[in-house]
């Protein structure tokens, strides 16, 4: 089922992100030199396992504490969001997680220390975050796997566009765990293999990284303007999209319009698996024949319900340098030709166009432009 | 002669994804397990990853090597006798 199109342009007045690499400027930095945030390590943390790629903040262990250790980044970070009264009535939050503190029931389980249990549900978490930033209480969780951060943005558009909010925040994190580690581990797509997004090799493989970002969204102020947003749901199957790739194209669909005329490049959601980034990479082909397609996935790792927020904010910092980061940890062949695996000059194109796309099918896109 | 070792595998299949009204005798030898014959989807195969591991020893490294292995009860036979220990292979 697809989102109605109408209603969905809004302006970004700010961005930031927090990725292994720092922040926003930062980590478009290391991004345009190739570097790799992720690394070899134990998937269970302390209790060992496989090694796999994982990116985490510098400092921060796998294995859970309470309060959880992610919030000695994630507070400093939020310090970074410009602006005063978020959680009011006129600037409300949206805070969008696929995992929230899913690490801390992992914790309980294995310490039976209650104190985990503090942190571990999302609203708990969410209630908990709310009280450490000093928000108010119009506060909104949103989750749906990796197009969370998407679903955020596309709500906080509407409440804006219906006149009742003035600003919006929306706060995006998510932090890896053992939990979650073990999880991709089990579906053999976290394994000892780095990512290489849309390269056309015998095997796929994903890293995971930790990752936070903010958009601040107004109806009229702002550098960068969403001209439109569009969310999907195929209903296919928990981790196979249909093999036609229509699933793909049909959250493409309102915005391939919108964006005729205009010269596109694309910010992919490219994990480094093979089919899905294979039906992404041909699907997008078809319909922004002439747009380079990168991914940042294979040096982040895939920082999950953040992702979409997180990479908005990268993909702002390289429109404001002029100069798009190529697919770090991919080189040809690639699943189709209009892969960029080096950076480019991006100065000439008008528009980006910014995917996810998450377990259950669902799909989400934004086409992002100077306002 | 009846493998042993496919036996073996037909009844953990059958236990592993819970199917319900199929008997481990009915399963052909050659049945195919993915994309045809029993028809598993990634979250079977997961399941049944996850049983072989533990059974047998063997580790399967990513999921395109899940999906050769997994091709047929006759490719799983092949696979696991190659990389399992064969003190933990049925007899």
């Amino acid at each position: 089922m697809a989102v109605p199109f109408a209603n969905t342009s809004a302006r970004l007045a700010a961005t930031g992100c927090l990725t292994p690499f720092g922040d926003s400027h930062a980590t478009f930095t290391a991004l345009l030199a190739g570097r790799v945030a992720l690394a070899p390590a134990p998937f269970l943390g302390s209790d060992g396992g496989d090694r796999v790629p994982l990116a985490l903040c510098p400092g921060r262990s796998l294995d859970e504490s309470a309060p959880p250790n992610w919030a000695a980044f994630l507070r400093p970070f939020a310090a970074t969001i410009p602006g005063e009264g978020w959680g009011s009535p006129r600037r409300p939050v949206f805070v969008t997680s696929s995992n929230f503190g899913v690490g801390s029931l992992y914790a309980f389980k294995r310490t039976n220390d209650a104190q985990h249990l503090r942190y571990g549900t999302p609203s708990k978490c969410v209630d908990w975050l709310r009280g450490e930033l000093g928000w108010g209480p119009h506060v909104t969780t949103f989750s749906h796997a990796c197009v969370s951060a998407h679903l955020g943005l596309l709500q906080a558009t509407r409440v804006l566009n219906a006149g009742l909010a003035d600003e919006a925040l929306v706060f995006s994190f998510d932090f890896l765990s053992p939990f979650v580690a073990g999880g991709f581990h089990a579906l053999k797509i976290l394994n000892a293999d780095f990512p290489a997004p849309y390269q056309d090799r015998p095997t796929g493989s994903i890293g995971l990284g930790d990752g936070a970002a903010f958009a601040i969204l107004t109806r009229d102020r702002g550098d960068f303007a969403f001209l439109g947003q569009s969310l999907h749901n195929e209903m296919h199957h928990f981790t196979a999209n249909q093999a036609d790739g229509s699933g793909f194209a049909a959250c493409l669909a309102p915005l391939v319009s919108l964006a005729a005329d205009r010269r596109t490049w694309v910010k992919g959601h490219g994990t480094g698996t093979l089919e899905a980034g294979r039906l992404e990479a041909q699907t997008l082909a078809t319909h922004f024949p002439d747009s380079p397609l990168v991914s940042w996935k294979g040096s982040l790792g895939h920082t999950l319900g953040s992702c979409g927020a997180v990479e908005l904010a990268i993909a702002i910092e390289a429109l404001r340098a002029g100069r798009t980061p190529g697919t770090v940890g991919s080189h040809a062949p690639g699943f189709t030709d209009h892969i960029a695996f080096e950076p480019f000059a991006n100065a000439s194109y008008d528009t980006v166009l910014c995917t996810s796309n998450a377990f259950g099918g669902a799909h989400a896109a934004l086409l992002l432009a100077h306002a | 002669m009846t493998d042993p070792l496919i036996v073996r595998l037909k009844s953990l299949i059958v236990d592993a994804l819970k199917l319900e009204g199929v008997t481990p005798e009915e399963i052909p030898d050659d049945e195919p397990l993915i994309g045809a014959g029993l028809n598993l989807d990634s979250i079977d195969a997961l399941e049944l990853v996850v049983r072989l591991e533990k059974e047998f020893g063997i580790k399967i490294s990513n999921s395109e090597e899940s999906r050769t292995a997994l091709a047929s009860l006759k490719s799983l036979a092949a696979f696991v006798r190659e990389r399992a220990d064969p003190t933990r292979l049925p007899t």
